[in-house]
């Protein structure tokens, strides 16, 4: 086979938007509401919202998550392709724009979340969704046996791929769970039908709000990452310290708002220490808009220089 | 350099396992499903567990050859081959399904696993691994995350890294290191090295075992076979399912020489002559997909078909299933070599990009099948050819040359499950320009930098200099 010559120019993603294929790409500074803006005359979405006015850039820095990823994954699964800084400010090509490869190793799901020691982000490509034009919001209200055999109920059959969302939140006021379902609105009774089924069986009380909003929790300060088990009593315990907890249950994730007050750092710290070792056990993991990433023990040091290296000569 | 034959190094790195290295059996190991690349290797061994397997690691730098990792072989990139000699390290001794997990949504599995044998012991669970590669009976887990398998039913599930949630991998220094865990976060990383080692086709280490994220199993699978008349049309009926609420777990399509290869064997199921056969399923609890199959039918009536024909009864899916599982077993009948591709490309593109395929085929004559996973524009061109003529390989060669560089330009990329092997490793070229180039080859540098693992893989320049 005849040796093809190497390109002399990166291959860039440039702005687009297919509705056919359900690709946008655009810069990392818009918004959630700059995306639904391109989207919704084509009845697309993308659903891993936390806060609209937030940038692509900053859902990213602060979340691997967000509550839609229940139903379609993380963020890391919804953005297909990036056009990446490069510390010497060249862009370079990350990803694709189509929804499934294999072509070599996958810098896009290592870069994600990286923070900035390789470099930014400049452009994404985002997988959306259908919109189908109307959405649910449900509302489990009972003790802590009745809903965790609510979320139990919710996760353990085939309902489980069609919620968009299933959240245990803990704050002050309490705990509830919150379903958000996306669908046709004529097939809104056949969820009301099930979630009512879920009710009964285990005696919680449950609220429904026709045509709601997704939600929007807003960026968190803290993110942690365990396994779905784990994830409701996590979020018990880190909700002592916190304003508010989110624990994203099929995800495993929890989100921790700590509310107002100064050392954010400081505070997501101290929050974190004891429950790093458990964590870190489990493949599990944590970080915070507001610290620096840890630090790399010295067998990671030298993978990630060997990178650097590479990088930096770019 | 060890001073000893290679033989008897490997028996002392494998005091249990088993080394075989006769002419007869060694040719077993030559080739992967890709079938017309084959590579005698020096010797093959077979660890007998993890712990004999990380003994191997930790001596192989001492060997002075490739060391080339291999599940089942059943690979379609040419991707488990000694493609530069050296030794081929078969798995299929790790084949503990380690623990499973329901109410976390997890299990642990060494990598010899076979897909399907995993698929087995959850069922029971009520659980299912999505990711479906049609040589599922035989294929290993290691051999799905090393290519980043995907299958049928990725359209709505997505495909192998989507459902990793871990990694224990033996790199060549020896070192037993795992990335992720049950979590599927970094664990104690700084970075999420997992994230390389999925879809790295032994280029990096060895995997031992794994932690798989798992679903709840739908209830009910409708299954919708429709036939069209012409590309437009069952184009049209494409773009339209993608976009649809249903949420197809599955968009499947064979083109009329599929559908006549089907047709003209003992496999034939009645799909009219000409016809472009589309397969789809939805799948979810009984009420909700009950309420769904309705309309799905009649978007593909809308679309154009007047020949819907659907089920959620086990034996008559298995019959509507019948063409599409048929075909890719015909082609080895049929031919004595074949190519498979599996660019990717936007779904608006589809009708050209398959146009393109005929004209470039038909115009060599050289015979070309398409049956593929439609929803996710995931092209699988089959050319079949005889490479004891001369000529014809050459022939497939400039084709597939000229339809990846058309794949390039409409956007797409060169593999969505299959990995790029040494099959597509010339095309590299055309996807990276020179800084995603530099960091393409930053990770086998921080790894196997002197490319033992696996040489001549990924990309065409990649050689083991010992």
């Amino acid at each position: 086979m005849k040796t093809i010559a190497p390109m002399q120019a990166e291959r860039l993603f440039t702005h687009f938007l297919d509705p056919v294929d359900g690709t946008l790409c655009l810069p990392a500074s818009a918004t959630a509401t700059d995306i639904h803006a391109q989207t919704a005359g084509h009845r697309l979405r993308f659903p891993l919202v936390l806060d609209p006015g937030a940038t692509l850039r900053e859902h990213t820095a602060a979340a691997t998550h967000a509550p839609a990823s229940c139903r379609f994954g993380p963020y890391c699964d919804n953005i297909l392709g990036i056009n990446w800084r490069l510390p010497g400010g060249r862009l370079a090509r990350i990803g694709e724009r189509v929804v499934k490869t294999t072509t070599g190793y996958d810098w896009l799901r290592f870069l994600l979340h990286s923070g900035r020691r390789f470099g930014e982000p400049v452009d994404y490509v985002l997988r959306l969704r259908p919109d189908c034009g109307f959405n649910i919001e449900a509302r489990f209200e009972g003790d802590s046996q009745a809903l965790r055999g609510c979320v139990s109920r919710l996760l353990h059959s085939g309902w489980m791929h069609w919620w968009d969302a299933v959240d245990f939140i803990t704050q002050d006021a309490g705990s509830f769970v919150r379903v958000s379902i996306h669908c046709p609105s004529e097939e809104a009774p056949i969820f009301e039908q099930q979630l009512n089924r879920i009710a009964a069986e285990t005696a919680a009380k449950l609220s429904v709000r026709h045509d709601a909003q997704p939600p929007l929790d807003g960026l968190p300060d803290v993110t942690v990452k365990t396994t779905p088990d784990r994830a409701i009593s996590l979020a018990g315990q880190l909700a002592r310290e916190a304003e508010r907890c989110v624990a994203l249950c099929y995800n495993g994730v929890v989100h921790v708002h700590l509310g107002e007050g100064e050392d954010m750092a400081g505070r997501a710290h101290s929050l974190m220490q004891p429950h790093i070792g458990e964590l870190h056990a489990l493949g599990g993991d944590w970080h915070s808009r507001w610290l620096p990433a840890t630090p790399p023990s010295l067998t990671e040091s030298q993978w990630l220089e060997t990178l650097e290296r590479t990088i930096h000569a770019s | 350099m060890n001073p000893l034959p290679l033989s008897s190094q490997l028996k002392q790195l494998l005091p249990r396992g088993r080394i075989l290295d006769s002419p007869a059996q060694l040719a077993g190991y030559a080739a992967d499903a890709l079938g017309y690349k084959s590579y005698l290797p020096d010797a093959v061994v077979i660890p007998a567990d993890a712990d004999e397997l990380v003994g191997f690691m930790k001596g192989a730098r001492q060997l002075g050859v490739p060391v080339i990792l291999r599940g089942a072989g059943t690979s379609l990139s040419g991707g488990p081959v000694a493609a530069q000699g050296g030794v081929v390290v078969h798995t299929s001794g790790l084949k503990r399904i380690r623990e499973i997990n329901v109410e976390g949504f997890w299990c642990e599995v060494e990598c010899g696993v076979a897909l399907n044998d995993l698929d087995a012991a959850l069922k029971p669970h009520g659980v299912f691994y999505p990711p479906d590669p049609s040589s599922g009976p035989v294929c290993t887990l290691g051999g799905n995350v090393a290519s980043n398998a995907g299958g049928a039913h990725c359209f709505r599930y997505g495909v192998t890294s989507n459902y990793v949630l871990g990694v224990e991998v033996v790199l060549l220094d020896g070192s037993v290191q795992r990335f992720g865990g049950p979590a599927g976060g970094r664990g104690p990383w700084r970075e999420d090295w997992k994230r390389f080692m999925i879809g790295s086709e032994g280029t990096l280490g060895a995997f031992t075992r794994f932690w798989l994220r798992l679903l709840p199993l739908p209830e009910k699978v409708w299954t919708l076979r429709a036939t069209y008349p012409d590309l437009r049309s069952i184009e049209a009926a494409i773009h339209a399912l993608v976009a649809h609420s249903s949420y197809p777990a599955a968009i499947e399509m064979l083109d009329p020489r599929g559908v006549a290869m089907v047709e003209t064997s003992q496999m034939a199921v009645g799909l009219p002559k000409g016809s472009f056969m589309l397969l789809l399923e939805i799948d979810g609890p009984p009420a909700l997909v009950d309420a769904r199959v309705g309309p799905v039918a009649d978007l593909l009536r809308h679309a154009g078909s007047n020949d819907v024909v659907l089920s959620d009864q086990d034996a008559m899916r298995q019959k509507l299933w019948k063409a599409r599982k048929a075909a890719g077993g015909l082609l080895g009948q049929l031919s004595p070599d074949y190519v498979v591709q599996d660019a990717v490309i936007p779904k608006s593109a589809l009708a050209d990009v398959l146009q393109l395929v005929y004209d470039e085929a038909d115009a060599a004559g050289i015979r070309a099948v398409n049956v593929f996973h439609a929803g996710d524009g995931n092209l699988h061109p089959n050319f079949l050819f005889d490479s004891r003529v001369p000529g014809e390989l050459e022939k497939v060669e400039l084709i597939s040359e000229r339809l990846m560089r058309r794949v390039i330009e409409v956007g797409g990329t060169l593999s969505g499950e299959h990995g790029i092997g040494n099959d597509k490793s010339a095309y590299m070229p055309l996807v990276f320009g020179p800084d995603s180039m530099r960091l393409q080859w930053a990770v086998p540098a921080a790894f196997n930098p002197t490319h033992q693992l696996n040489p001549l893989k990924v990309f065409q320049n990649r050689r083991f200099a010992t």
